[in-house]
C-alpha cells in the first residue's frame, strides 16, 4: 500500500506541473495569432462548412441536420487523433528534460491529452453556434455529454500511453499510426450514416470500433435527444478502461528503459 | 550506514550501444537477424560505491565520458541502476542542466512557474518566492520577454535562481556555472557556500579542480565508469591533476611524433635491415619524433628472428631462437611488445642409440656412468683427465679432453663439433673451446639467465609492433635504394654486413653458416622436445628443431627442421661471425673505414661482426638510440611496471 501512497503523493506533488504544461500548450498554440482562442471555435466551424458543402449533396436525404451530425462526429474524432498523436510524441519530445531531471514520465503524456481535452471543450462553442444557427432543439440529455467526454478522455489516455512508449523504441510507429487513423476515420460514421454500409461492415464497426461508441452516444445526447442504449453506453466505459489498462501496463513495464532510447 | 544521506552500493549502469541506434523497425529486424541486438553493451558505471553523510560536499572529477553525469543521474533517479542499489534520504534539487525544461517561446515569468513545477514545486510556493527569484536572476525589464531572446548567461542565471531558491537537502550540480559572467559566478558561489553552511549536502561535478578543492570536502575520481580514488578532496584532486598532466604530456608527445611522420618529409633515418636491431632503433627514433624508413632485401621483416606461421605453428625460419636475459630493463622492454610463455630450454643429445640431457649436468653423468652424487662425478672426471696427462693442449681435441675427460668428449662433444666446423677436432685450434661448463646439479635448464621464454604468437609479431607507424620497404637493396633516392634521408643505420657496405674492398669477412631442411610431418609429436642435438659424426645434421614445442603446441601435425652446418662461401647467408685473429683484424680495418662515415651508423650482428644474443641486440640498439637521439630510454624500463612517457 505504501507504494500506492507514494505514487499518489508524487502525483499531487507534480499536479502543478500538469497544470503548467497544459497552460503552456494552450498559450503557445495561439500566441501571436490575432484571434487567439477564437480559433478553437472558428477552426472546426470553417472545416465543418467546407465538409458540409462537399458532403451534403451525398447524404442529405438520409440525415437530419447534417451540419450538427457532421460536427459531432468530427470534433470527437479530431480530439482523439490530436490527443493520441500528441501523446505519442510526449515522451520523445521532452527527451532533453527527462534526461536532465527526474519527473514521472507519464506526466507529459497525461498533460498532452489533457490540453487536447481543453482545446476540445473550447471548440464545443462551435457546436453550440451551429446548433443555434440551424435551429436545432436543445434536449436535456445534452447535459449528460460530460459522461461521454470522460469515457473518451480515458480511452485517449490509454491509447496515448501505449503509443508514447512504443514511439520511444520505434519511431516508425508515427507513420503507421497516421495510416491507421485515416482508415479509422473512414470506418467511423462521421460524415456518412452507418446504415449506408454493407451489413457485415456495420456489424464489425458496431462490435469493434470504440470511436463508434463515443460518437453514437454523443449524437444521441446532442442531436437526437435520447439516452444512449445500454450496449453502447457500457461498451464505451469498457473500451475506455481496457485501453487505459493496456496503455498503463505497457508504459509502466517499459518506462525505466526510456532513458536509454531517447 | 543509517546516518548516510546517499548510499550508492555496487552500482553498474548498462547502456546497450547497439539498440541505442535502432530507431526503426527495419533496423531492428536486420539487427535481430544478425544477432547484434544484445551484444554491444556498454557499462557506463562499474561497481561504483559512494556513501555521503549529511552536510558533506562531494566533488566528482574525471575526464569527459568517465561517468560523472551518469552517476548524478542515477542518484537523481533519472537512470535506474542495472546492478546495485541507490538510496537517497532527502529532497534533491538537481541542477544537471540549468533551465532544463525552459520553453524558449514562453516568457521568463511563465518559465519560472514551469521550471518550478518541473522541480516539483507547487504554484503557491512559486508565487511566494517569485520576487526573490526575479531579484537573484537580475532580470528586471526582461521578465515578460520570451526567453529565446535571452543570452545563455541570462538563462543560466534564471535557472540557477529557480533551482536554488529553497535550501534543498541535497544539491546536485553538474558543471552548470561555466556560462555567466564573473559577478554571477561569484553570486552563485556565495549562494552555494551559504547553502553548504546551512547544512545542504552537495554533489558537484566540475572540470575546474580549483573550484572542487574550494567547495568540496570530499572527492570521487571516476575513470571509464570505475572509481579510481575516493576520499579527502585535496588528496584526490592532487592525484587527479598529476595524472592528467602526465596524460597530457604523453598525448602532446604522441601528437608531435605523428606530426613528424608527415609523408614527403625527408627521412631522418634510413634503417637498413628490418631485423631486431633495426626495428628497435627505428621504434625509438619514431617515438622521439624522427621519421624513419626501414628497408630490407628479404621479402619479410624480422631478419633472422623471423617466424612464419605454417599450419598454425610458428616456425623459426632461421634457426631456433629462445629469448633469455638477466637484465630486467630488457625483459620489461620486450614484454611491452609481446607476452612471453614459460618455455625453458632443456635440450637433449642423441649419441647413437643413447640419449643424454644437456647441458652437462648430474642427469647426464648419471646416465653415462650410473653414478649418483656430485662427488662421484668429480672423482670420475678427474680420473679420466689424469689418465690422459695433457699439459699443453695443441688442438681442440686435447683442449676438450683436458676439460671434461674422455667419455663426455667422445659421446657429446667430438662429433657435434666436427660437424659444426666441417673438420676433424684434431685439426681445429684449441681456442674455440675455452671452457666446457659442467653442472653438478640435476638442472636441465640450458641457460643461467633470470628471465627466459618464447613470445606468444611468434617473434614476427614483436617486430611488427616495433615497426608500427613506420615506413617499411621490403625486397629493397640498400645500394639500389640510395642510387634511386639519394637525398631522401639524413642518416643511415646500417645493420647489414660491414664488408658488403664497403664493397669487400679489403676482402671478405668469414662466417659459419647453417642450412635447414624443414618438413611437415603427419604426426602430432616427433621427438618430444624442441631441441635434440645429434652428437655422433655419422648423422649428417647437427640437430633437429621441432617448432611446436616452443609454444607447447597441440596442432595435429608437426614441423621439424634438420640443421646442417655448412662451409661458408661468399654470397651465402651469414650466420655466425668467425671471430678468429684473421677475421678480427680485417674487421678492425673495416671499422676504421666506418669511423670516417659520419652519416652512417653501423650496428647489429653483421654491422659489428659480433655474435649477439637477442637481449644483447636489444640492449645495443637501445644504447645506440640513447646516444643518437640524446634521450634516456633504458632507465624508463628499470621499474617492475614500466610507465611509458
Amino acid at each position: 500500500m505504501s507504494t500506492f501512497r507514494y505514487r499518489v503523493n508524487t502525483f499531487i506533488q507534480y499536479k502543478d506541473l500538469i497544470k503548467e504544461l497544459v497552460s503552456r500548450d494552450l498559450k503557445l498554440k495561439y500566441r501571436r495569432s490575432f484571434l487567439g482562442y477564437v480559433w478553437s471555435v472558428l477552426n472546426p466551424l470553417l472545416i465543418m462548412i467546407v465538409m458540409t458543402v462537399v458532403f451534403s449533396a451525398m447524404f442529405k436525404r438520409n440525415i437530419e441536420n447534417y451540419p450538427v451530425y457532421l460536427l459531432c462526429g468530427r470534433m470527437l474524432f479530431e480530439f482523439m487523433t490530436n490527443s493520441t498523436n500528441g501523446a505519442m510524441r510526449s515522451v520523445t519530445g521532452n527527451a532533453s528534460l527527462l534526461k536532465k531531471t527526474y519527473i514521472p514520465k507519464y506526466i507529459f503524456t497525461l498533460a498532452k491529452v489533457t490540453s487536447c481535452l481543453l482545446d476540445f471543450i473550447f471548440s464545443l462553442g462551435a457546436l453550440l453556434i451551429v446548433m443555434v444557427a440551424t435551429g436545432a432543439t436543445f434536449h436535456w440529455q445534452i447535459l449528460l455529454t460530460p459522461l461521454v467526454i470522460v469515457q473518451l478522455y480515458i480511452f485517449c489516455c490509454g491509447v496515448g500511453f501505449l503509443l508514447a512508449q512504443l514511439h520511444v523504441f520505434f519511431r516508425d510507429i508515427q507513420y503507421i499510426y497516421k495510416a491507421v487513423t485515416t482508415a479509422w476515420m473512414y470506418l467511423t460514421p462521421i460524415f456518412y450514416p452507418l446504415e449506408q454500409l454493407p451489413d457485415i461492415v456495420q456489424l464489425l464497426i458496431k462490435a469493434g470500433n470504440p470511436m463508434y461508441y463515443y460518437v453514437a452516444q454523443f449524437r444521441d445526447m446532442v442531436l437526437y435527444g435520447r439516452l444512449p442504449g445500454p450496449r453502447i453506453f457500457w461498451g464505451g466505459w469498457v473500451f475506455a478502461f481496457v485501453m487505459l489498462f493496456i496503455g498503463v501496463w505497457s508504459f509502466k513495464k517499459n518506462k525505466d528503459k526510456f532513458i536509454l532510447y531517447i | 550506514m543509517g546516518k548516510n544521506i546517499i548510499d550508492v552500493d555496487h552500482v553498474s549502469i548498462r547502456f546497450n550501444l547497439a539498440s541505442q541506434k535502432v530507431n526503426n523497425l527495419k533496423e531492428y529486424a536486420i539487427k535481430l537477424a544478425k544477432h547484434e541486438l544484445m551484444f554491444q553493451e556498454f557499462l557506463a558505471l562499474k561497481d561504483v560505491n559512494l556513501h555521503v553523510k549529511p552536510g558533506e560536499a562531494w566533488g566528482l572529477i574525471g575526464t569527459n565520458g568517465s561517468g560523472k553525469s551518469t552517476l548524478l543521474k542515477t542518484i537523481t533517479g533519472i537512470l535506474k541502476p542495472y546492478q546495485g542499489t541507490v538510496k537517497v534520504r532527502g529532497q534533491i534539487a538537481p541542477m544537471i542542466e540549468l533551465g532544463a525544461g525552459f520553453d524558449m517561446d514562453l516568457t521568463a515569468r511563465e518559465n519560472i512557474f514551469l521550471n518550478g513545477a518541473v522541480l516539483g514545486h507547487s504554484n503557491e510556493f512559486m508565487e511566494e518566492h517569485f520576487e526573490d527569484i526575479v531579484e537573484f536572476a537580475g532580470l528586471g525589464k526582461f521578465l515578460d520577454s520570451p526567453i529565446k531572446n535571452f543570452s545563455s548567461g541570462m538563462k543560466a542565471r534564471l535557472g540557477f535562481a529557480v533551482a536554488t531558491m529553497v535550501d534543498p537537502e541535497i544539491l546536485i550540480c553538474d558543471e552548470v556555472l561555466s556560462v555567466g559572467d564573473y559577478q554571477f559566478k561569484k553570486k552563485c558561489n556565495e549562494r552555494m557556500e551559504e547553502m553548504l553552511s546551512g547544512g545542504t549536502t552537495l554533489l558537484y561535478v566540475s572540470h575546474n579542480i580549483d573550484s572542487v578543492k574550494k567547495l568540496c570536502t570530499h572527492a570521487l575520481w571516476l575513470d571509464h565508469g570505475e572509481v579510481i580514488m575516493s576520499g579527502e578532496a585535496k588528496e584526490v584532486c592532487d592525484a587527479y591533476s598529476t595524472r592528467q598532466e602526465q596524460i597530457f604530456r604523453i598525448e602532446r608527445k604522441e601528437k608531435e611524433v605523428k606530426k613528424a611522420q608527415k609523408p614527403g618529409n625527408k627521412y631522418d633515418y634510413l634503417v637498413v635491415g628490418a631485423g631486431l636491431y633495426g626495428a628497435v632503433f627505428a621504434h625509438e627514433a619514431y617515438k622521439a619524433g624522427k621519421r624513419c624508413l626501414v628497408i630490407d632485401k628479404r621479402n619479410h621483416i624480422g631478419g633472422n628472428i623471423y617466424t612464419e606461421n605454417i599450419s598454425k605453428i610458428n616456425v623459426h625460419k632461421y634457426g631456433a631462437h629462445i629469448f633469455h636475459t638477466s637484465k630486467k630493463p630488457i625483459w620489461n622492454y620486450v614484454n611491452e611488445f609481446a607476452g612471453f610463455n614459460n618455455y625453458i630450454n632443456a635440450p637433449v643429445a642423441v649419441y647413437k642409440d643413447e640419449l643424454y640431457n644437456l647441458p652437462f649436468n648430474m642427469n647426464t653423468f648419471s646416465k653415462l656412468w650410473g653414478v649418483r652424487t656430485p662427488e662421484e662425478v668429480k672423482k670420475k672426471i678427474a680420473e679420466q683427465i689424469a689418465e690422459l696427462n695433457i699439459t699443453e693442449p695443441k688442438n681442440l681435441e686435447e683442449q676438450a679432453l683436458s676439460l671434461v675427460g674422455r667419455d663426455v668428449y667422445e659421446k657429446l662433444v667430438k662429433g657435434y663439433t666436427e660437424k659444426q666446423w666441417g673438420r676433424d677436432c684434431r685439426e681445429l685450434p684449441a681456442f674455440i673451446i675455452k671452457r666446457l661448463p659442467l653442472r653438478f646439479t640435476y638442472d636441465n635448464n640450458y641457460f643461467n639467465d633470470r628471465y627466459q621464454g618464447i613470445p606468444e604468437g611468434g617473434y614476427t609479431k614483436i617486430i611488427k609492433q616495433l615497426l608500427e607507424g613506420i615506413d617499411v620497404k621490403l625486397e629493397t637493396d640498400y645500394e639500389t635504394y640510395v642510387k634511386e633516392h639519394p637525398d631522401s634521408f639524413e642518416k643511415v643505420l646500417y645493420t647489414g654486413p660491414i664488408d658488403e657496405y664497403f664493397k669487400y674492398s679489403l676482402g671478405h669477412l668469414e662466417y659459419r653458416t647453417v642450412r635447414f631442411e624443414t618438413e611437415e610431418l603427419e604426426m602430432e609429436n616427433y621427438q618430444g622436445n624442441a631441441v635434440v642435438n645429434y652428437t655422433d659424426r655419422e648423422v649428417p645434421y647437427t640437430r633437429i628443431i621441432e617448432h611446436k614445442h616452443f609454444e607447447f603446441g597441440k596442432q595435429p601435425t608437426t614441423i621439424i627442421s634438420r640443421e646442417y652446418s655448412e662451409e661458408w662461401k661468399p654470397g651465402m647467408e651469414p650466420y655466425y661471425p668467425v671471430n678468429d685473429e684473421k677475421n678480427n683484424e680485417l674487421f678492425g680495418k673495416y671499422r676504421e673505414l666506418a669511423e670516417k662515415e659520419d652519416k652512417v651508423i653501423f650496428g647489429g650482428r653483421l654491422g659489428n661482426y659480433k655474435y649477439y644474443n637477442m637481449d644483447q641486440v636489444i640492449e645495443e640498439a637501445l644504447l645506440m638510440a640513447e646516444r643518437e637521439l640524446k634521450r634516456k630510454i633504458l632507465e624508463n624500463y628499470a621499474g617492475s611496471k614500466p610507465l611509458e612517457e
